[in-house]
């Protein structure tokens, strides 16, 4: 066991940290006030991941032949943890990076990894993911979004909701059924957001101004050549390419940061001093320390080259359970400031652990899939 | 970073499992609260297990950690932690007398290992004494926790030499490290055994392992007690005191939640002495308020995180 970064991870963190003090503007954190899905910050997100791409930095995990750097998942996972340790200046363009890009590669016809791949590696292009629907959430095999064969390709009529970034994106990675069989009835499409019948609505949440939306696709038409992979072979495309993506983004970082923020702030305020408050701190910090390494562990397994186990479950549901413990700490202990709002980084933390147990699948269902696959229980009913 | 143990950390681990096998698993109806492991002990000695932290590297103190959680997994119980990863730590040159027992003043409790022979290392608050427990009088404590426990009767702390260079906190450091090793083993097991358990009762025509509301917790255990593991780990490897306290605090949370939630899931069968479930799950009882509670070792990872 080794719990060091090597030298090239160290550097390359480092990096990310010189580039985000260069490049991030004065005034991000009251800009943006941490949400990346702010209109500021998808606008930023277009000047700041050319600059990334132009340094090595955007995609170092991706193979050279597509533009990557072809470097281990760590480089990937640390850039993710700088990145949101700050509020994610690659707003939604992160999605590719970790994903959509892969699912291109492995499953895009030669003509679909042309159109997509390098339009990435110039980091100004965002995706969002049309999986939700009203009816279909943590059951996504109900989705009845439909796309109807016609002479030329498809037409697509339903709605999706819950989705990121869809009023600043370019593109949607969009699941709809084409045949009626539950799992097996589901096809990918890329879908271009400026395709006649899409009407995007935003949701108002406490979540942020572009975090929700709604999608509605009206006769929406597409050529055949939208469709990544084969037909009614989408379910089997999305397990494999979101497997890795159960452990979620790094979002523990802007929790981490939030956490020590609130500290710097009690201290300074002579409100750090008795046990109680230290414990709780303490505590919250612990749980922090446990989930990241964990989420450490699972990267790891992808270095080594291992498909994706459980632990992936068990580290994402660390991560709730931690995030759950700093809001709590920031609930008790910093109330006035949470209810004058005028503290970005406290304010953004508590909105964003709010999320943690349902964002990229609920924490039940990650409790129900460690429950089957590490502790090998029987299914329920 | 790298997760896999190293080459001599898997050998030593399969040796010591081997070792710890050879010493037998949980008997059937067994009628008394403790398992013995004073020759599972011996044979640890004998064969050099102790001494894997010595040399105070990284790997060794990982190693160190190892065979804690490796003697931890048996029924017996085997005093490990204090003589593998304790004191290798704090007197790295010195050979004392085994077992080595940890303790703190005020010395009026019970304390786990005490006994005739061997050594207490003790925290007196301002430094660290080896105390020869052959020139000492103890009283052997009769308690349901799954360890043998004594107190001292007569003793002549005074007079005892104090370890050179070594401050309380930092056999407090290893001290949280030993015993956050030792609660991720044994609830470890403690939950292995619960899922047996639920997947072979049936109540309502179904293993009462199928009911989500089982399942849930029982998962909830298995993520607290990743999280031990690794940090533990963690801890022994950085030497680091705040690590240490960290693991310390999530071990013991865990402690509490797994003994909870193991022996809800046995129902009346996990308090019998004919289910070997309570040799690690009052083990971890006992664990879980050594040196303090959760509480006391967040505040004092607070203080020594954030100082």
């Amino acid at each position: 066991m080794n719990f060091e970064w090597t030298e090239g991870h160290r550097a390359f963190r480092q990096k990310a940290k010189d580039l985000l003090a260069e490049h991030l503007p004065a005034d991000w954190a009251a800009q943006t006030r941490y949400d990346q899905g702010s209109i500021y910050a998808a606008n930023f997100s277009r000047k700041f991941c050319p600059i990334l791409a132009r340094e090595g930095m955007l995609l170092p995990h991706w193979p050279r032949e597509f533009g990557g750097s072809g470097m281990d998942p760590f480089y990937h996972w640390i850039l993710g943890e700088e990145m949101a340790a700050v509020g994610e200046p690659r707003s939604y363009q992160y999605m590719y990076c970790n994903w959509v890009g892969p699912a291109i590669m492995a499953y895009g016809t030669e003509a679909q990894k042309q159109a997509h791949l390098p339009r990435m590696t110039t980091g100004n292009v965002i995706w969002c993911q049309g999986f939700s629907e009203p009816s279909a959430g943590s059951d996504l095999a109900a989705l009845s979004t439909r796309a109807e064969r016609t002479a030329n390709g498809y037409v697509i009529n339903g709605s999706k909701i819950w989705t990121s970034g869809a009023s600043v994106a370019d593109f949607c990675f969009l699941l709809a059924r084409t045949g009626d069989k539950r799992n097996s009835g589901i096809s990918v499409f890329l879908l271009p957001m400026d395709t006649k019948g899409i009407d995007v609505r935003v949701i108002k949440t406490f979540m942020g101004a572009t975090a929700f939306h709604e999608v509605f696709l009206t006769d929406v038409e597409v050529p055949e050549s939208a469709r990544l992979g084969e037909e009614n072979r989408g379910w089997q495309i999305v397990r494999h390419v979101m497997y890795n993506e159960r452990i979620g983004a790094p979002r523990y970082m802007l929790t981490l940061n939030a956490l020590d923020h609130a500290v710097a702030l009690l201290k300074a305020k002579n409100r750090f001093g008795d046990d109680m408050t230290r414990m709780r701190a303490g505590r919250a910090r612990g749980a922090l320390n446990a989930a990241r390494t964990l989420c450490h562990q699972v990267i790891g397994e992808r270095v080594k080259g291992r498909p994706p186990g459980p632990l992936t479950n068990v580290a994402r549901y660390a991560v709730v359970m931690a995030d759950r413990h700093v809001a709590e700490f920031i609930g008790d202990y910093l109330h006035e400031e949470l209810v004058t709002n005028d503290d970005p980084l406290i304010a953004a933390a508590y909105r964003r652990t709010g999320s943690t147990g349902f964002a990229a699948g609920a924490a039940e269902i990650q409790l129900n899939l460690i429950s089957r696959d590490l502790l090998q229980l029987p299914r329920e009913g | 970073m790298d997760f896999d143990l190293t080459e001599d950390q898997r050998a030593l681990l399969t040796a010591v499992e081997r070792l710890v096998e050879r010493h037998g698993g949980a008997p059937a109806g067994a009628d008394s609260y403790i398992l013995s492991g004073a020759e599972l002990e011996r044979d640890l000695e004998d064969g050099g297990y102790y001494d894997v932290a010595r040399g105070q590297d990284a790997d060794g103190a990982v190693g160190a950690a190892l065979l804690v959680e490796a003697v931890a997994r048996s029924p017996r119980a085997a005093e490990v932690g204090a003589s593998a990863l304790v004191a290798p730590k704090l007197a790295p040159t010195l050979s004392l007398p085994r077992p080595i027992i940890l303790a703190a003043t005020p010395l009026d409790g019970a304390v786990r290992f005490l006994g005739s022979r061997g050594t207490a290392v003790i925290d007196t608050g301002t430094d660290v004494r080896v105390l020869d427990l052959s020139t000492c009088r103890t009283a052997a404590v009769d308690t349901p926790f799954a360890y043998p426990f004594g107190r001292f009767v007569d003793l002549d702390l005074k007079n005892a030499p104090v370890l050179a260079d070594v401050a309380p906190d930092l056999m407090r450091q290893w001290w949280r490290v030993a015993l956050a090793a030792e609660i991720g083993a044994v609830a470890q097991v403690a939950l292995d055994m619960t899922v047996d358990y639920v997947k072979a009762r049936r109540q309502f025509n179904r293993p009462i392992g199928s009911f989500q509301a089982i399942q849930h917790r029982l998962s909830e255990c298995a993520t607290m007690i990743h999280g031990t593991r690794i940090l533990a780990r963690r801890a022994a490897w950085t030497g680091d005191g705040a690590d240490a306290a960290f693991a310390a605090a999530h071990a013991k949370e865990t402690a509490a939640k797994v003994h909870y939630d193991t022996h809800q899931f046995h129902g009346a069968m996990g308090v019998t002495l004919e289910h070997p479930l309570h040799f690690w799950s009052y083990r971890l009882k006992c664990l879980q308020g050594e040196m303090g509670g959760y509480m006391a070792h967040a505040k004092e990872a607070a203080d020594a995180f954030w100082p």
